[in-house]
């Protein structure tokens, strides 16, 4: 199996090595959170009182928000596209490689994405505010997200009959939880109720795991749901990857 | 006999695609699929390859269920699309490495050489597909999927939109691997592609199989008095729609 993983890696890497190269393809994912961490960061400042200063509050945050939506969306549009228009899905599906070892390959990528452009806001972080910002948890979070939502992209992608499905789920799942998973503000400022929902959705996790500095506790429990997720969502995506019909 | 189609029946959308089709295919032997458009050929394709399930039936490659994708089953099937399946972020080369190494062609490089030169991709390799002309991009995707050396090749339609020029080349490809003793199932409009490559053609019309058999057997079975062309056979199976043979 993990010969496959090693193939559907190398075959997504070049891919992204050649993507790379068109500055709007690395830019335009990093525009929202960058827009977000830069605005409410100089708009709003120390002007919110949260324990450590409000600017590395949601400078960690905007990392989570740019780690889902890196690793969501740009593996989504791959998958989706190599359907399609490109109709390259099926050299994967054709080929003698277990369907696990497809979203292994695919989602690992799509991991390296999402990091990549996380460690663009990092530095961005540093340059405009003069914060470190990532915590040993913090970066195990990062991983584990990028991981966890560049399966589900594969999911959602190989699962859309269309682009406008796509917005779909951005604006059912991924939107609510850039707003509500205390990446702009603590999940604790919420109504109970919606509290209770809210912390155990992924985004949640992750940016539990970005304010803790050690796994003790409240955080090791965050990190073991994410891992959880992360093979929930793993194991639904290899379902569909077996489950895909070329028509 | 390398492949065994068996009453497959496949629909979508509530609507009937292939209705009990059944076929054999002896190793070695070039069969041309031949039928109107719609006619469910590149379906029936798709099922043979693995990449979608049939309703009913079973397709049977060396024994092995399309149906079940097993490993040894996508060894033994090679698929070349009517549309450009390149990697668009690659150059031809990249793509048939990545090709090799899915399959875990141990030497991938040396492999990739080896197709090049024998499907005759020359320098061109190093271009992105957009790059290429129609001839050579279908050229480069035999060639990919000669790669893991599958024992039988699905083409649909590999020369379809080609210059003359281009199709002698695909043919000749098409001789070499019957030449390799390499079973091959081809769609096609063309009356004379199939007359000059096929050992046997279906004729599939509204997904059903209405002939299998040789191309002067059609011509000799639609007109037994007068010698008509296979355009004309064609033609007659088409708007009449009978089952002969």
């Amino acid at each position: 199996m993990m010969a496959g993983v090693q193939a559907v890696f190398y075959r997504e890497m070049l891919m992204l090595i050649r993507r790379i190269g068109g500055l709007g393809y690395l830019f335009s994912g990093l525009l929202f959170p960058m827009i977000y961490l830069l605005a409410f960061g100089w708009g709003l400042g120390d002007s919110v009182a949260v324990a450590g200063g409000y600017i590395a509050y949601l400078a960690k945050g905007m990392l989570a928000v740019t780690v889902m939506m890196n690793a969501f969306q740009q593996t989504a549009l791959s998958v989706s596209a190599a359907r399609f228009y490109y109709r390259t899905f099926a050299v994967l599906r054709l080929s003698p490689i277990h369907d696990g070892a497809i979203v292994l390959g695919i989602a690992l990528a799509g991991t390296v994405r999402a990091l990549l452009a996380a460690a663009v806001v990092f530095v961005a972080a540093k340059l405009f505010f003069g914060i470190a910002i990532v915590t040993g948890p913090g970066l195990l979070g990062l991983v584990l997200t990028a991981f966890a939502f560049a399966a589900f992209g594969v999911a959602v992608g190989l699962s859309i009959k269309g682009q406008e499905q796509f917005s779909i789920v951005i604006n059912f799942f991924i939107t609510p939880m850039t707003f509500f998973c205390g990446s702009f503000f603590p999940i604790t400022n919420l109504p109970s109720v919606v509290q209770q929902i809210v912390r155990f959705l992924p985004l949640s996790l992750t940016n539990q795991l970005l304010q803790a500095t050690s796994l003790v506790g409240e955080a090791g429990i965050a990190a073991f749901a994410l891992v959880f997720f992360m093979m929930v969502i793993y194991l639904y995506s290899t379902y569909r990857v077996h489950n895909y019909s070329e028509f | 006999m390398s492949v065994l189609v068996e009453q497959v029946t496949c629909s979508r959308h509530g609507q009937v695609i292939l209705r009990n089709v059944s076929l054999e295919m002896k190793t070695g032997e070039v069969m041309g699929l031949l039928g109107p458009n719609g006619a469910g050929k590149t379906t029936l394709i798709r099922l043979m390859a693995g990449l979608a399930r049939p309703d009913a039936g079973h397709i049977r490659v060396f024994g092995e269920d399309a149906a079940r994708r097993s490993v040894k089953f996508r060894r033994l099937i090679g698929l070349v699309p009517q549309e450009n399946t390149f990697e668009s972020e690659l150059t031809i080369e990249q793509s048939m490495l990545c090709t090799a190494k899915l399959y875990g062609i141990v030497d991938a490089r040396t492999r990739v050489e080896e197709v090049c030169r024998q499907f005759q991709i020359g320098s061109w390799r190093k271009k992105y597909p957009e790059k290429l002309s129609g001839g050579m991009k279908r050229r480069a995707m035999i060639a990919r999927a000669m790669l893991p050396s599958p024992d039988v090749l699905l083409l649909d339609e590999p020369s379809v939109g080609l210059d003359p020029d281009m199709r002698q080349d695909i043919w000749q490809a098409v001789r070499n691997l019957k030449a390799a003793g390499k079973t091959v199932l081809l769609t096609t409009h063309y009356m004379e592609e199939a007359e000059e490559l096929c050992d046997r053609i279906a004729f599939l019309r509204a997904g059903q199989v209405l002939y299998t058999g040789t191309t002067t057997g059609i011509r000799q079975q639609i007109s037994p008095e007068q010698e008509i062309s296979l355009e004309d056979a064609f033609l007659a199976l088409a708007l009449e729609g009978r089952r002969i043979g």
